[in-house]
């Protein structure tokens, strides 16, 4: 009994000290990651829209679409309307999510295409980094577009050995472009 | 002179991935390129100082029977500190790592340092110990991942931002930094190790002598000795 109990209190006392040394380190680094996610997300955001006047990352568009819901960030110049960007997932990567960020122009095509998270494999998958690749998503026609890979029938050309990876691209380029024609009035009311 | 023996021990004698072959896992997943490698092994090489450390400190205050849990948390919360940190401060090594930091907790050189080193050793030499094995660990994942990479990119990266070596005339193997890859060069390396120590062993008419922490299941030395 004694034994026990001295057992519990070790690993009592090691585990509160633990917890609050974890506690205050994540009292000091809580403002810098919150930062660095913002700073992160408003340069993916600046590599994708056209050039406005207003701040797209607190003017944002929240829709639902497909059962899942959509964030765009509204950018306007002199009032405006000039162009959207949304973060869009896929999970038919080869490792794992794909997380891109779609830029679209008021023009009605796509602006470009910023990757934010792959874990594909280097030297094959990871090359959807390459302009080469996203040149693929850079001033197309929303809709006359066909988002599926070449070798699918499609108009988006895939890197040699790294199809899948190129489809998980394409595929998350395509949900965000539906749920874009779906709410376009919506979207472009937005912050007006 | 015993903080000297066990700061370099790791580098060939006991290196944790040729010699003690521990952490394989992480080892194979994240040497696909040297960028990765080099992350990685300091990452590690702080969790392991860090813990060896806190481990030999307080090694007399557990009781034996709890002590597995016991070095979990301690390793588990110097993670989460390298975790948080660098998600706060160095936010590009973050994201192109951030999926093998929580690798660390399990990763076995950690745990094996804590268990068969610093709890058995004065704090000073526990963390001799925690920097040589985590040298050893950061260049055998060196070695591992510049082969992979030159062989299965073509390129040589040290550092995102820092210039880098490509070699255009080269057709990539890229099977090399593939699953199967990984498995393929720690095998040649692993080889290669053991035929060089075997080769110095002849040459100056010695045996080789066998790893005293080691058993005979991880040693492959015996057969080119006898």
């Amino acid at each position: 009994m004694k034994e026990t109990l001295k057992l519990i209190m070790t690993l009592s006392i090691i585990c509160l000290i633990s917890g609050a040394l974890l506690a205050g380190v994540e009292k000091i680094t809580k403002t810098p990651i919150e930062r660095a996610n913002s700073a992160k997300k408003l340069s993916a955001l600046q590599e994708v829209l056209p050039a406005c006047d207003n701040q797209p990352d607190q003017n944002e568009c929240t829709v639902e679409h497909n059962g899942q819901t959509w964030t765009f960030y509204v950018a306007r110049n002199a009032d405006t309307y000039a162009g959207t960007a949304v973060e869009t997932t896929s999970s038919k990567g080869y490792g794992g999510d794909i997380a891109i960020m779609l830029g679209i122009s008021a023009e009605g095509t796509t602006e470009t295409i910023a990757i934010l998270k792959q874990t594909e494999t280097p030297g094959l998958g990871a090359n959807i980094e390459t302009d080469n690749f996203k040149s693929n998503f850079k001033q197309k026609a929303l809709e006359a577009t066909n988002w599926t890979v070449k070798k699918d029938g499609g108009d988006v050309d895939q890197i040699t050995a790294a199809t899948i990876s190129s489809r998980a691209v394409s595929d998350a380029v395509n949900k965000a472009v539906e749920a874009y024609l779906a709410n376009i009035d919506k979207i472009k009311a937005t912050g007006k | 002179m015993q903080f000297v023996t066990e700061l370099i021990k790791g580098l060939w004698k006991e290196n944790p991935i040729f010699r003690l072959v521990l952490g394989m896992c992480p080892t194979l997943a994240v040497t696909t390129s040297l960028e990765n490698s080099l992350g990685m092994g300091i990452a590690a090489t702080f969790v392991l100082i860090c813990s060896n450390a806190v481990i030999s400190a307080i090694r007399n205050l557990i009781p034996s029977k709890v002590r597995i849990p016991c070095f979990i948390v301690v390793i588990a919360t110097f993670v989460t500190i390298v975790d948080l940190v660098m998600a706060g401060f160095a936010p590009a090594l973050h994201a192109s790592l951030g999926l093998f930091i929580p690798l660390i907790v399990v990763n076995c050189i950690i745990l094996g340092r804590a268990e068969a080193f610093a709890s058995k050793n004065k704090i000073i030499l526990s963390i001799a110990d925690g920097i040589g094995m985590g040298l050893g660990f950061t260049l055998g994942l060196c070695a591992l991942g510049a082969t992979r990479e030159l062989l299965g990119a073509g390129t040589l990266t040290v550092w995102t931002g820092l210039p880098k070596l490509t070699i255009a005339a080269y057709k990539p193997i890229a099977l090399m930094i593939l699953a199967p890859g990984g498995f393929i060069a720690l095998g040649c390396i692993l080889a290669l190790m053991n035929y060089l120590q075997a080769m110095v062993a002849k040459r100056k008419g010695t045996t080789i002598p066998a790893p005293t922490e080691l058993d005979c299941r991880h040693c492959t030395i015996c057969k080119f000795g006898s």
